[in-house]
């Protein structure tokens, strides 16, 4: 194949002139900004918009931008409008890690809301920790962690458990076959998980991983098939969810006499994968879209009109939502001059806010959140039925799991 | 004596052993490995006729599941009724990428495999730009959404769908190859390009045909597969590896190999889940891959040797 | 031909060959001196280790012939390695005795594993990081090279190898950190210098590694020893009738490489403060195919500023907001044309154009040359 040499210029030229249009943008969002300065607030919003986790990180980002622009239209911070600056890091925790510090170091961002696995969170805490900057991490995760760098608004194990396991104990019967995907999260939540089952009696027929993104779930049927439990207590994320669901479905069980028990599945899966599929199991969490309150009636409304039509609301994204006010009510306590991470930080412990769930509070402690736990089971329509919701907030122990340490207003303690 | 039964023993010696679960998991692996030939079967085209590696093959099948949503969700149109739609949509954008990318990068083989893998990103990332990335929901067709009984055993009605559908889509494709013309020329091309273009075959048509057939199975398979599952913009890549390790196992330019391979295949991982479970299930898989292709690389059910 | 062969004959052509390397070498140096800012060098550091990874798969692919899908095996083995000696080194307050790092105190791990062990000495950890990966490598390459399977298949093995340890570190988490990594990483210290992955030190740190790896790959490629594996590249069976024992300098070349992807995992521990599953992922593995494509895999040079500059223009693109949504779209049209017109990758642009300049003869033929040769030795 004969290629011209003017083509190949031609090709060479435009090469060129990608790599050098590309440049020149560092070299202007690098300019010394000070801090808070001139009326601008400056955030990160480190959430994927390509890759895998795309998937929900999304939705994320569209919450706390919606959050953003609310808080702008009403006047900014004291009269300063924040300035979110959106990276997309691909899902992949290095790129993470490197969006983390292009915004902590280049950009000198006083808060990043970001996050979605546990990965990606950890591999951004060195930035944050040794900057002395400050992140916000919306998602449910399994706790063991207190840093003081970070803001947790998530629910972690002790939220989303002490309820709902001896409810379903109860409900439906002792043996409980757990399923996660492959990684810390599900592990942490089913050792917590065992703990719990120990002490209301409970008893765990099998325990099995999944690689992360699996959807081939037949072995996993016919062995539960075989087990016979009476709860399905799953922690699959993701498609997992998805696939799981549907062919549970596919192959005829029947959630009456042996339904799934989720900490995962939100809205968003169950619009995936259908109100057949999903109708008769349950998820804790703090948040569901259908909940009663005006504050989640104008969220919701708010997201469709920005977001479309067809988009749902879940317990991260109302994470996110909330996040960004309790930032807001942090820095209106601050003068100006005194916008700084640590100063955030310091202005936000005990902070409470109205949020979409209901009233929840920054915990001075350990930098978690009081949250709402409520237990609901999904629709043949898509949405959810809260059956039980919490009488009292729960506060939140990320070491609930492991009695000989808790996380202080100084940092991790052991307890002798 | 063979994997299967090797399994068989030590799943014996378990002791607690029912013909019932035995059977269970023989239909498991039907199942496994109905899905598994649906993908590969378009892939195992390509390279064994072309010997182009399609690392786009797995946004193909991704393309044949958003193409099942988007008439479901736009058109109202269901499952089985959109299914020559998604064949001629997927095949149209095959014969595209043939024409235009593929046909420049005649005789670079490992060049495709970067081509491939970059007109892949762009598939995804475009699909992702004018979808989005949320989750995708194709319904399972209503008439298939129960149970049915084999061999005293509740199975998927689906799942026995598939597996006529697999074994039916390869009788099709194995008639168009051996009994067709376009197949013998596809044939003959196949073995000596130069000599059948003297014979007067546009061998640049036959390819872009064949790899616009290959891409349609592909997207077949993707709808198929995704009342199972769900949609994705990434749902792809997962199904590309397994695809290869499916065709290359089978052994290239032998059709039969694929069906028997993936069905192996589908018996071992579908047996070792069962066992011990799904990520070991894996690991073992791709190492039994490994080490077949060092031993017998032309595949486990080639008669003759090629170089 | 139209490969680059570097045939060794007289110094002036060594020399020119050898130029644009110490070029490159002496600009990655000199570049703190331009660039006064901190932040920046930390992310170039990130691409010049990039850069190294990409070079030893040139090595392996562009020299040798094999197309290594697993190369991040190597690099993420290296990267592993520094990531256990560091972590040993932390002293975090939920440390369990006998020093176990955090997660495998979660994990109710009571005793430091085996292979943990020997990472306590810091000089062990920097020999395994290059050490394990060769020796890794030269096995693999035994079991390939040794049954003489080629082509595809080779580049399946090797892959599928790296999907497997994927999937054994992720599930084996109480003993590798799992899916996050293993995090919370101690500072490198070696004769009393910190390395913070911020500051200068490690800059020279990676700078000096860049110059060390270019230099032994140039050199070996201009062995007797290089020039044999280039033959094997280029006309397998023939260097065999010659009598060469080819499996030998395919492992030997194959384990090269790895080496030098191991420095670069080690170098990316210190400059991103983790090591990840995912520096073992296909992603990265078929990332590193594309940046050596696209510089040019027969070229060192080449596939060095190829990663250096995808990756940052990647990294540019993703940051600017004009591209904030389309950059990978744009990345993906790129490297395809890149593929279909620029077969030698930008270093075959940069040669074409180079000798149109200083032969002054039109370049059409030597350019079409360039490019229309695909029948041999483009595989």
């Amino acid at each position: 194949m004969g290629i011209s040499r003017r083509t190949l210029m031609k090709n060479a030229a435009a090469l060129g002139a990608f790599a050098g249009a590309g440049f020149p943008q560092i070299w202007i969002k690098n300019a010394d900004l000070a801090r808070a300065e001139g009326g601008e607030i400056k955030v990160g919003v480190l959430f994927s918009l390509t890759g895998t986790t795309a998937i929900i990180e999304e939705s994320l980002n569209k919450a706390t931008i919606l959050a953003i622009e609310e808080i702008n239209a009403a006047g900014g911070i004291k009269g300063s409008k924040i300035v979110p600056i959106v990276e997309d890091p691909a899902s992949d925790p290095a790129t993470f890690s490197e969006k983390a510090r292009k915004l902590v170091v280049g950009d000198k961002c006083v808060s990043v809301f970001g996050s979605y696995t546990s990965a990606s969170r950890k591999a951004v805490l060195p930035v944050f920790e040794r900057q002395n900057n400050l992140y916000w991490y919306p998602t449910l995760y399994e706790g063991r962690e207190c840093s003081k760098n970070v803001i947790y608004t998530g629910a972690v194990p002790n939220q989303q458990q002490d309820e709902f396991v001896p409810w379903l104990i109860n409900k439906f019967g002792k043996k409980f076959y757990l399923i996660g995907s492959n990684y810390i999260y599900p592990k942490e939540e089913n050792n917590y998980c065992k703990k719990l089952l120990q002490k209301y009696g409970g008893e765990v027929v099998a325990e099995e991983y999944v690689p992360l993104g699996h959807s081939e779930f037949s072995s996993v049927i016919n062995k539960i098939r075989s087990t016979q439990p009476n709860v399905i207590f799953s922690t699959v994320v993701g498609d997992s969810v998805v696939a799981l669901h549907r062919q549970y479905r596919a192959a005829g069980l029947d959630p009456e006499k042996m339904p799934m028990a989720s900490l995962t599945t939100s809205e968003n899966e169950v619009a995936a994968m259908g109100g057949e599929a999903a109708a008769g199991h349950f998820t804790s969490a703090p948040y569901f879209q259908v909940h009663k309150s005006p504050e989640n009636e104008k969220f919701v409304a708010a997201y469709r009109k920005r977001w479309g039509d067809d988009k749902v609301t879940h317990f991260v994204s109302e994470a996110c939502y909330f996040q960004t006010f309790l930032f807001k009510q942090a820095v209106e306590k601050l003068a100006a001059s005194d916008i700084t991470p640590p100063n955030i930080r310091d202005a936000v412990k005990g902070q409470e806010i109205i949020a979409p769930q209901g009233r929840v509070r920054i915990e001075p402690d350990n930098l978690h959140t009081w949250l709402w736990p409520k237990i609901a089971q999904a629709k043949s329509d898509g949405q959810f039925q809260i059956l039980v919701e919490a009488k009292e907030w729960l506060k939140p122990l990320p070491y609930a799991a492991y009695p000989g340490q808790v996380c202080t207003e100084k940092g991790l303690v052991e307890k002798s | 004596m063979t994997a299967a039964g090797k399994l068989l023993q030590a799943a014996v010696s378990y002791g607690d052993w029912r013909v019932d679960q035995f059977i269970e998991q023989i239909i498991t692996g039907l199942s496994i490995g109905s899905i598994l030939l649906l993908v590969a079967m378009g892939l195992s085209i390509i390279y064994g006729s072309m010997g182009i590696i399609n690392l786009a093959h797995g946004e193909f099948v991704m393309l044949g599941a958003y193409t099942a949503w988007l008439l479901q969700s736009h058109f109202g149109l269901g499952l089985l009724a959109s299914l020559v739609p998604i064949f001629v949509v997927v095949a149209a954008v095959g014969w595209i990428i043939e024409r235009y990318v593929l046909s420049l990068l005649n005789n670079r083989p490992l060049d495709t495999i970067l081509a491939t893998w970059g007109v892949g990103i762009m598939l995804q990332q475009s699909v992702r730009l004018m979808v989005g990335s949320e989750l995708r929901y194709v319904q399972m067709p209503p008439s298939l959404s129960d149970s049915t009984e084999v061999l005293g055993l509740s199975v998927s009605s689906y799942r026995v769908f598939l597996f006529f559908v697999a074994i039916a889509l390869f009788a099709v494709t194995w008639l168009l190859m051996n009994r067709t013309t376009v197949g013998m020329k596809l044939r003959a091309i196949m073995q000596d390009r130069s000599v059948a273009a003297s014979f007067g075959i546009n061998a640049k048509r036959v390819y872009a045909l064949t790899f616009a057939y290959g891409a349609g199975l592909a997207g077949l398979a993707g709808a198929l597969v995704s009342p199972l599952k769900s949609v994705s913009p990434d749902m792809g890549t997962g199904y590309v590896v397994d695809a290869f390790m499916v065709v290359v196992l089978g052994g290239v330019q032998s059709l039969a190999g694929t069906v028997a391979s993936a069905f192996f295949l589908g018996e071992l991982s579908g047996a070792i889940a069962f066992l011990q479970n799904d990520t070991v299930a894996k690991a073992i898989v791709l190492l039994a891959i490994v080490v077949l292709i060092r031993f017998r690389p032309e595949g486990l059910f080639t008669t003759r040797v090629r170089a | 031909m139209p490969s680059k062969t570097s045939a060794p004959t007289g110094l002036p052509q060594l020399g020119a060959q050898i130029a644009p390397l110490l070029l490159v070498c002496a600009l990655v140096f000199a570049l703190p001196m331009i660039l006064n800012n901190d932040f920046l060098l930390n992310k170039i550091a990130r691409y010049l280790v990039l850069g190294i990874l990409t070079v030893s798969l040139a090595l392996s692919w562009g020299f040798g012939g094999i197309l290594n899908l697993g190369q991040a095996m190597s690099f993420g083995i290296g990267s592993y390695a520094m990531a256990m000696a560091l972590k040993l080194k932390t002293i975090p307050v939920h440390t369990g005795s006998g020093g176990l790092p955090d997660f495998m105190v979660w994990n109710n791990v009571t005793q430091l594993p085996w292979f943990w062990v020997p990472f306590k000495s810091l000089s062990f950890a920097l020999a395994a990081g290059v050490l394990v990966p060769a020796l890794v490598a030269t096995a693999l390459g035994w079991f390939i090279f040794r049954s003489r399977v080629t082509g595809v298949y080779v580049s399946i093995i090797t892959l599928a190898t790296m999907v497997v340890l994927n999937l054994v570190i992720i599930d084996q988490q109480s003993y590798t950190g799992g899916f996050n990594g293993i995090t919370d990483l101690a500072q490198l210290e070696i004769f009393g210098i910190a390395f913070d992955a911020y500051g200068r030190a490690t800059y020279y740190l990676v700078a000096g590694c860049v110059m060390l790896s270019l230099l032994v790959a140039f050199a070996f490629t201009h062995t007797k020893a290089g020039l044999v594996v280039q033959a094997i590249r280029d006309h397998e069976s023939r260097v065999r009738y010659f009598g060469y024992d080819v499996a030998a300098y395919q492992i030997f070349v194959f384990a090269l490489s790895a080496a030098i992807a191991g420095l670069a995992g080690m170098l990316y521990t210190i400059v991103m403060e983790f090591a990840s599953p995912t520096f073992l992922g296909v992603q990265i593995s078929l990332s590193v195919v594309v940046w050596c494509a696209v510089g040019g895999r027969q070229s060192l040079v080449g596939a060095f500023l190829g990663a250096v500059l995808v990756a940052g223009m990647q990294g540019a693109l993703s940051e600017s907001a004009a591209f904030l949504e389309t950059w990978t779209l744009v990345m993906g049209a790129l490297f395809v044309l890149v593929v279909l017109f620029l077969p030698k990758g930008l270093a075959g642009l940069a040669h074409g154009v180079w000798r149109s300049i200083a032969e002054r003869r039109p370049a059409v033929r030597e350019v079409t040359g360039s490019v229309g040769q695909t029948r041999e030795g483009s595989a």
